[in-house]
């Protein structure tokens, strides 16, 4: 005796099989699930979720390590809003940084990535050159800035004085007026690498036809980037910029060995500051930094969610 | 006569491109320079090929400074942190890559968006915390700190590669009897190997490269990671330029021997949290 199934049979209960798998029932699978889920979400609740609503908790309180809590209310914020100019020069120069820099380094980095791509000989060897300054520590980047800043020995100096311009020779870190910009210049020298090589892959990434359809219709070198290469990688520039901002806007270890925040808080960026309230100051109160610090995440989660709201493609071109 | 334009233009454009190679390059060409010459040398002419090579200037800075605890220490902490980040990361994207759950794509969301917290919000607190836990100053306590720092990225990126490998092969491998367990190990492991290299070598140099969190949780000298290290011994010898340099090399050269041969994968590796 043969037991045939009709196709409709076969093919329901192929479903039934299918579905199973696929949605996986019901049963044993919430062990499945928090088998593979314990480990992180312990971690994240012990070092990532409770530190950060502790930081929430720490920013109401004056806290004396080894000595005691006490709940001081609003009387972190309201210090932090009227009484402490070195928080509000520290916010100037980071917000300065975090707008300055990102476009500099983007933009570089697109014009870069358009040179290569215009098929120049050695364009490898130049793509893995310019990426090293990422891989290296930002210990190591600014103490080799220190000595090229250098006022004695340093190369910017002994260039300038090479080409007569001596008196333009200076203490690049020791001088307020230039201090931050030095800064920022080694931070552009670091990054501009990484962002050439993604807004590489972007361009590459275009189709060839848009392109050479372009060029039949005689449309001009700048008019092509402006009018056909930045609208096209807009997700991917518009991404860069955002992670190069968050980047600047939390920005401690280079200023922190290269200037330690001076001369004159003309370096000092929230992120130096917190760490010498906390940490380097004698002041004894863990509280008042935890205060910067929530104002401060406050700050860039609003910048982030504003710039990428206001930046945003709305329709996506296909291609 | 547009021959000859078009052939000086490509002239300006190589110069241009090769004077920003000597300045993306330069420096630290000029740093394993100066790390094979001794400070008098370089005190007479900083901008010269050496002489003769100091190659056991190395060998000085390993052993009488410290380098060597400071350099098994990173190399530990890294390793070690590596692994966990690799693992605890692989698993949970693969459960939220490979399985329907309600509250999937918000714990998805959660781990996802602490990419956007600046590092201060949680540096003070977790002080307090590893004080309390008596995990302050030591290496445990950093290496925990380093995989919760960097599973945020890692589960994003290995997230969106799981989850675009074909339904298909977890069903038949069903079939075939695999736990649940099993087809992480022998499915999602062995076949997602490309991104988890890619996370392996992102998390490496975040974490070789650290310097903020090392400072805050690490007090005594010799539990001290390479950056902590490089910047005590810079503190200590200001004026002995030579020195400096070999002790710069020493913790450069293991990610540029990397980056040499794998140069493609590093970079890769590096720009896989920016490119979409």
């Amino acid at each position: 005796m043969r037991i045939t199934k009709s196709p409709a049979q076969v093919e329901s209960i192929q479903e039934s099989w299918g579905s199973r798998l696929r949605l996986d029932p019901l049963h044993c699978r919430w062990n499945t699930v928090m088998l593979f889920l314990t480990p992180a979400l312990l971690i994240y609740a012990a070092f990532t979720a409770f530190p950060v609503l502790r930081t929430f908790y720490n920013s109401f309180h004056r806290i004396i390590p080894g000595g005691g809590t006490t709940f001081v209310g609003l009387a972190n914020f309201a210090e932090l809003f009227t009484r402490d100019p070195t928080f509000w020069k520290a916010v100037k120069n980071t917000l300065l940084w975090a707008s300055v820099q990102p476009c500099i380094e983007v933009g570089l980095g697109l014009l870069l990535a358009l040179c290569l791509y215009a098929k120049v000989p050695f364009a490898r060897v130049f793509r893995v050159l310019w990426f090293t300054p990422v891989l290296l520590s930002y210990v190591v980047v600014a103490i080799i800035w220190m000595w090229i800043y250098n006022y004695d020995w340093g190369i910017l100096n002994g260039l300038l004085r090479w080409i007569g311009l001596a008196d333009y020779a200076h203490t690049w870190l020791g001088d307020p007026k230039t201090a931050l910009w030095s800064c920022m210049f080694t931070q552009i020298w670091m990054w501009t690498g990484f962002n050439m090589v993604v807004s590489l892959a972007a361009v590459s990434a275009l189709p060839a036809e848009v392109l050479e359809a372009a060029e039949l219709d005689n449309c001009g070198w700048f008019k092509k980037l402006f009018f056909i290469i930045i609208p096209m990688i807009r997700p991917t520039l518009l991404n860069l910029l955002i992670l190069s901002f968050m980047g600047k806007m939390r920005i401690f270890d280079l200023v922190w060995i290269m200037t330690g925040g001076g001369p004159l808080w003309s370096t000092e960026t929230v992120a130096t500051y917190v760490y010498k309230r906390a940490f380097d100051w004698n002041t004894f109160d863990l509280g008042y930094p935890s205060t910067i610090a929530t104002v401060w995440f406050i700050v860039v989660l609003f910048f982030v969610l504003t710039l990428y709201t206001l930046l945003r493609q709305r329709d996506k071109l296909e291609y | 006569m547009s021959l000859i334009l078009r052939n000086w233009k490509r002239a300006l454009l190589m110069i241009i491109l090769s004077g920003y190679t000597a300045f993306a390059a330069g420096p630290f060409i000029w740093v394993s320079m100066m790390s094979l010459r001794t400070t008098p040398e370089i005190n007479d002419n900083p901008y010269t090929f050496p002489e003769a090579f100091h190659w056991e200037k190395y060998a000085v800075a390993w052993s009488e400074s410290d380098y060597s605890v400071y350099f098994w220490n990173s190399a530990m902490v890294t390793t070690i942190a590596v692994l966990a980040v690799t693992i605890i990361a692989s698993m949970t994207a693969h459960c939220l890559a490979r399985y329907r759950f309600p509250g999937n794509r918000l714990i998805f969301f959660i781990i996802f968006s602490t990419l956007i917290f600046p590092p201060q919000i949680v540096m003070i607190s977790l002080f307090q915390v590893l004080v309390k836990y008596g995990l302050f100053d030591t290496h445990l306590g950093l290496i925990l700190v380093y995989i919760a720092l960097q599973m945020p990225l890692t589960v994003f990126i290995l997230e969106g590669f799981f989850s675009r490998l074909p339904q298909d092969l977890y069903d038949a491998a069903k079939m075939d009897g695999y736990s649940n367990f099993e087809s992480y190990w022998r499915l999602t492991l062995p076949i997602g190997l490309p991104a988890i290299a890619t996370t392996v070598i992102l998390n490496f140099i975040h974490i070789w490269n650290e310097f903020l969190f090392a400072v805050v949780l690490i007090a005594s000298d010799e539990k001290r990671t390479l950056p902590l290290g490089i910047q005590k011994f810079y503190g200590d010898r200001l004026e002995d330029v030579g020195m400096i340099a070999t002790g710069v090399m020493i913790s450069v050269i293991p990610v540029i021997l990397i980056y040499i041969f794998f140069s493609e994968k590093m970079i890769q590796g590096m720009t896989a949290g920016a490119v979409k």
